[in-house]
């Protein structure tokens, strides 16, 4: 396999170079690092929207949830995607409308200006450096447990997540986010080939899909039905699941930049299409795959199954493909989001350009190590921690929504309550108050509080006059 | 443009409606896996049409969302 390894390695590292070397420009603008210059058309926008969405979570996570949890799996990711991209084409619509004629600077430096308070960005930024961290942490050891499963004692787990993180960094700093966007395209068509590959493998031990669920009804029945064995995917849960990924164009601003740099808004509705399409197809593999791990991997931690599905019983060229696709997933995905926190901290920065860009730099490194540690102390379920991570931003999706869309002079109470239901939510997560309220669970609850609270603020808030309006836009 | 604003609208409301009625017992009963299609179980099958439907609404919306008719509206 170690020979696989190096031929696929190389390609990949060689493409990688390619790529920042090719959006490397000598005294380019913030706008262009950051931005990428405002100008992705459509193909690069599909892969990159897609390689920052489905990332370890989907090639590793997945198949490990449709093991655990059965086939409402498909109801938890594929329906919300599938409704996910219909938001994204309304709300892609109504942001770029909103930001057309200024510098985008993030979501923080959006919202701070919508509210005309800076605590607004503050709020936002807050949650985003709360859910996305840890989250981009869990990836790099997910990759890294992966590498250690793959090679045991070449080096130890850190080891692995440090020398991801060093990549990351070069890399970005080297080629900026248009760097980033050709590393998720290439990414993005490594994910998809090899799931499928490897999905097709699991398929072919049952013999078709028919005789794959029929096995494993024989195995464990209650992985063709909702809750699942664990009981876990309750209509409830499924529900705020729905919401917190229907908010993620709205609040996780690695996705949001990808919206606003689209070269024209026709490029991103046809982008919003061809995502449903693509995450289709990329999650119907993971279910022969989970389906796969349940018949003959169903006792086994996910360490082991994830060793087992994906390198064992593979051929080797495949594994290797496996190895090299993980990397990439879990490198493009950490490097959007370290990314996209670098640039909201740049959007509530203020000074010199040249300031904000040495600031913004070691934001992103600051935030790398962050991660790097969390990568190290942190030990979670990919999924849930995922779930966790668009609850949490999900929660700041009402506040976001009313500033973007509102055409009225907002009253700061949507951020009281905003930062007040995110105390309320990570309270929970700490085991400090019930995480159950009258039989509901707490981020439902928030989502309806925070969803009433936004409509209420915007009936009772005064229209904003039209000079006002042009001032701030 | 108005008619271009109605089935926007009937966009709109369609996808609420399919995302409503998937958590409901209608697609996902709890605990049962039949009928099954094609050796499919039933909230699988179920949720994959409506999956795609919802990519096929988002299809047409692009068609026909009231904003984004002409490159006037590009940044």
């Amino acid at each position: 396999m170690i020979f696989w390894v190096w031929v696929f390695g190389l390609i990949y590292a060689g493409l990688l170079v390619f790529a920042s070397l090719k959006s490397y420009k000598k005294g380019r603008s913030s706008e262009e690092f950051m931005m990428a210059g405002g100008n992705i058309g459509l193909s690069l926008g599909v892969l990159t929207f897609a390689a920052a969405l489905f990332s370890t979570f989907t090639f590793l996570g997945m198949p490990d949830f449709f093991r655990i949890n059965g086939i409402g799996a498909w109801i938890f990711l594929a329906i919300s995607d599938g409704a996910m991209v219909f938001v994204l084409l309304w709300f892609g619509y109504e942001i770029r409308k909103k930001v057309r004629g200024m510098e985008f600077r993030g979501v923080s430096g959006l919202i701070s200006r919508c509210y005309e308070n800076k605590l607004a960005g503050y709020t936002f930024f807050l949650s985003a450096f709360l859910f996305l961290i840890p989250y981009v942490g869990i990836q790099i050891q997910g990759i890294a447990i992966f590498m250690d499963a793959a090679f045991p004692e070449s080096l130890p787990a850190w080891g692995w997540s440090l020398g991801i993180v060093l990549i990351m960094l070069t890399y970005s700093e080297i080629g900026g986010l248009k760097a980033i966007i050709f590393s998720d395209a290439i990414q993005g068509v490594l994910l998809l080939a090899v799931i499928w590959i490897i999905g097709w493998v699991c398929l072919d031990h049952f013999g078709g899909i028919g005789p794959m669920f029929e096995k494993v009804g024989s195995v464990k029945e209650e992985l063709l039905s909702t809750p699942g064995p664990k009981g876990l995917l309750t209509p409830q849960f499924l529900l705020a699941s729905l919401i917190a990924i229907l908010m993620i164009p709205v609040t996780q601003p690695q996705f949001t930049t990808r919206i606003v740099v689209m070269k024209s808004m026709n490029t991103m509705k046809l982008m919003a299409v061809s995502l449903g399409a693509f995450a289709i197809l990329v999650i119907i593999p993971t279910i022969f795959i989970g389906m796969y791990g349940a018949d003959l991997y169903g006792e086994y931690s996910s360490q082991e199954f994830f060793a087992m599905a994906f390198l064992n019983d593979q051929h080797e060229a495949i594994a290797a493909l496996a190895i090299i696709g993980l990397i990439a997933a879990g490198l493009s995905t950490t490097n959007a989001m370290i990314f996209a926190m670098g640039s909201e901290l740049r959007g509530l920065l203020t000074g010199t350009e040249k300031v904000i860009m040495k600031r913004t730099k070691i934001g992103i490194f600051v935030f790398s190590t962050i991660a790097f540690i969390f990568s190290i102390i942190v030990f979670d379920q990919l999924v849930l921690l995922a779930r966790v991570s668009f609850a949490g931003t999900g929660i700041m999706g009402p506040m976001i929504l009313l500033g973007i869309l509102s055409d009225r002079k907002i009253s700061p109470a949507m951020i009281y309550i905003s930062l007040s239901g995110l105390a309320v939510f990570l309270l929970s997560l700490g085991g400090v108050i019930p995480s159950m309220y009258f039989g509901y669970r707490l981020d439902l609850l928030l989502f309806i509080i925070h969803g009433i609270s936004a409509v209420v603020s915007y009936l009772s808030s005064e229209k904003r006059m039209v000079s006002e309006t042009k001032v701030n836009e | 443009m108005e008619k271009k604003k109605l089935y926007w609208k009937i966009c709109c409301f369609a996808a609420i409606i399919l995302c409503i009625i998937t958590y409901t017992p209608l697609i996902i009963p709890q605990g049962v896996s039949k009928p099954m299609l094609a050796g499919i179980p039933y909230s699988l099958w179920t949720s994959f049409i409506i999956t795609v439907l919802l990519v096929v609404i988002t299809f047409i919306g692009t068609r026909v969302h009231p904003g984004m008719q002409n490159e006037e509206d590009d940044l």
